[in-house]
Order: structure tokens, then sequence, then C-alpha cells
């Protein structure tokens, strides 16, 4: 039976946290997390409070062989083959993308094979490219973008939503481009849940867009991220792929 | 947002640069914590690797408005190391137990002082010097060691029943000093 009295579950969190916690009492109060938010933010509460104890810890080294297993963990066969094509329309990303975008596909080929030669206005040769994004928890595509920097009128990010997104309310969904190097993220604005927008990209961000390495969305309070930088937590991710 | 923040977002963005960064910049110190609880090099470094890949996994769920980056790890890898040490193929020998409870015996200033030197946990420190060196004592040797009520009972020869209350009344004591520090 869960503990409705607040000091006995927040000693209860306490001794989850301390890890006196143990066996099946355990087990049992994670599943009670589960459906519990008020619980989870005592059990986080607690982990604040008594994590600077781990200070006190002198660092020890870890042996060279541990960041090689977790490389090789983390980039199975597939991530690294698709990181070595070179060409989009033969990447993996591609092929699921089309699957769930093949309406949209004429237009958007069409919108990057008539790339015009006209000087640009910024810095450096600017490249037409398209992301896929895909959702960090499913792993499935959920938002694509397209950028065609030439053209007429003011460029424009074509955003397409896949699938039948919904937003909470309160909530704002804010895009990232994250440049190449040490560059922090930065926001591109924000999107909606249309199954097509468009976003208009101010010109000192282009070149910025030129250099992104991938894009992402986050979920932000509404009126976006008060720190500058994704605050909440990324709910969909993907890289560049230059066309 | 300091750098490990700004490294958590773009490992989320999988950008797997940043997340060697954060790992030279963190693993010492969560290799550390479950080394303490495992006690066992080998074990301890099988346990980072796992965390590890597990926070790449994750860090897309990481919500730096509930929880800083350090805790959020130091979690992760505190969760796996007790789990691990719950095995009963992974039970420490009474010796060496002895030898962590010594360590920790009221007058051992070694690390209490450690903790009243580190930074940012002024607060802990103070308050955790407000409880009794018994409560104090079991406070640390479960959250930095894994011991669990009846290891303590053993090693500290009390009853069962009095460890539980040192426990309990220590972190009742710990969660009203530290409310009245921060409010």
């Amino acid at each position: 039976m869960k503990p409705q009295n607040p000091d006995t579950r927040s000693i209860l969190a306490a001794e989850y946290v301390l890890g006196t916690l143990h066996g099946q009492a355990r087990r049992r109060f994670e599943h009670w997390m589960k459906s519990d938010p008020a619980l989870r933010r005592e059990v986080g509460r607690w982990e604040a409070r008594l994590n600077p104890l781990c200070d006190t810890l002198p660092a020890e080294q870890p042996g060279p062989a541990v960041w090689k297993n977790i490389e090789a963990r983390i980039n199975p066969p597939r991530e690294a083959a698709r990181a070595e094509k070179t060409s989009w329309l033969g990447s993996l990303a591609f092929w699921r993308w089309t699957s769930f975008a093949s309406a949209g596909l004429a237009s958007v080929l069409l919108a990057f094979v008539v790339v015009s030669t006209g000087p640009s206005d910024v810095a450096g040769p600017e490249e037409a490219m398209v992301v896929v994004m895909e959702d960090s928890e499913t792993r499935n595509p959920s938002i694509s973008v397209a950028w065609s920097p030439e053209g007429r009128g003011k460029p424009k990010l074509r955003i397409r939503v896949i699938g039948h997104a919904e937003m909470a309310p309160g909530t704002a969904w804010e895009l990232w481009a994250l440049p190449e190097g040490n560059q922090p993220p930065r926001s591109l604005g924000f999107i909606n849940t249309h199954e097509t927008q468009w976003v208009e990209v101010p010109e000192e961000l282009r070149h910025q867009l030129n250099k992104a390495r991938g894009m992402a969305m986050s979920l932000e309070p509404e009126g976006g991220s008060p720190t500058g930088r994704p605050s909440g937590p990324v709910l969909a991710s993907g890289r560049c792929l230059k066309i | 947002m300091d750098a490990l923040d700004d490294l958590m977002a773009r490992c989320a963005m999988r950008d797997q640069r940043a997340f060697a960064e954060l790992y030279r910049q963190t693993s010492g110190r969560l290799l550390a914590v479950a080394l303490r609880v495992v006690r066992r090099r080998d074990w301890a470094e099988e346990i980072l690797q796992e965390s590890f890949v597990n926070i790449w996994n994750h860090v897309s769920h990481f919500d730096r408005v509930r929880s800083a980056p350090m805790t959020w790890m130091t979690t992760i890898v505190r969760n796996r190391a007790l789990d691990w040490v719950r095995r009963p193929k992974h039970e420490t020998s009474d010796e060496e137990l002895d030898g962590i409870v010594e360590n920790w015996a009221d007058e051992a200033p070694g690390p209490l002082d450690r903790l009243r030197n580190a930074a940012d946990s002024s607060a802990l420190a103070e308050c955790l010097g407000t409880l009794s060196g018994q409560q104090r004592q079991s406070i640390a040797l479960a959250y930095l060691h894994g011991l669990s009520h009846s290891e303590m009972a053993e090693h500290l020869g009390q009853p069962l029943g009095t460890i539980k209350t040192w426990v309990r009344r220590g972190l009742e004591r710990l969660r009203g000093c530290m409310d009245a520090t921060s409010a």
C-alpha cells in the first residue's frame, strides 16, 4: 500500500536514494515512482541533498579500455556505415525518410534541383541541405527540415512534422542548429505541430546554418528556453545532409 | 549554464565529441563513486562502462531544470553499483567491511573534513555536523559504501532496529536542517 503521509513518503524516498531500501521494497518503490511525479520530485530533492557527499571521494582514473568499449557500444556498425556514406541519396536516413514523406519528395527534390548560381550575400558558399530528425525515444523519423538558401524571396526552412504530433499546453518546441566544433547550439526559432510549415532564417543565422552539423528540437517553456540554450529534453535530432 | 550543461545538451544532439569530453571531465569522479560501493576495480570499471552507455542512450531525457548533470550521472552510477553489490556473489568480505566501518567511526576526521572542504557542499557538511556521530556514520556508510541495514548492524555490533532508527532519525534531521538552510 503506497504511503500518503508526506513525511513517510519523504523518508522512503531518502532511504531509496541512500540505498538502504532494497530487494522487493526497492522494486515496489520504483514502481510507485513511475506513476507519481511528486514522489519522483522528492527523490530528486534527496539526490541533490546527498550528492555532495560524493565530492569527498578522490577521483580514480579509469583504464583506457573503458572508453574504448563505450565508444564501440555507442557506435554500432549501422551508425558507422551511415557516417561513412558520402552520398546522401545512399544514406539509410534518406531511405527511411522517403517512406514517411514520399508524397512531399518530388517537390522537395525539384526545389533542390533548381539551384541558381547567383552571388551569395554571406561569407562562404551556401549549400542546400536536409535534416531528418529522429524521435529521441522511438528513433523513428519525426520531423524533416529542408533548407534551400538560393531562390526567390527570403530563404526559409521548410519543416514537415511527420505523424500526428501533440504539444502540451504551456510548452514550446524550439529548433536548434548544432554548429561544428565546440560552439554552443543556436536557436532557430519555434515550430508547431502543423504538418507543413516554414521558418524564416534571420540573416545573421544563415552562416551558422551553413556550418551546422545537425539540428535538434527541444521541449521548452512557453516563450522559449530561459537560458538561450536547450534547457528541456531534446525530443528529436538529426544530422545535416548537404545536397 | 555551466560547461557540463552545455556538453549534455550537445550529447542529446548525438555529438560524440561532446560525449568524449563529458567522459573526460566526469569519469574519474564517477569511477570513485562506483569503486566505493563495489570495492573492486574491475567491477567498478564495468559499472562505469555500462553507466556511460546508459547516459548516452538516455541523455535526451535529462532535464536540467530537475537536476544538475553531475547529480543525474551519479544517480545512474550509484543505482547500478547498488544493484551489483546486492547480488549474493558480489558480497564483500567481513574483513573489508570492518575496515570501511572503522574508517567512518565517529572520531575518524578524514572523510568529514573532506566534505567540509568540498565545493558546493557547505550546507550538507554543516547539517551533517548537527547529527549525532552514529547517525552521520550510518548515513555515510549507506550512501558512499552501499552498506545495508543488516551489514551495518553486524559490523557496528548493534541491533538491526537501532541501526534503522539511526538512519531514519539522521535523515529527518538532515532534511529539516537543509530545508532551513536553503529557505
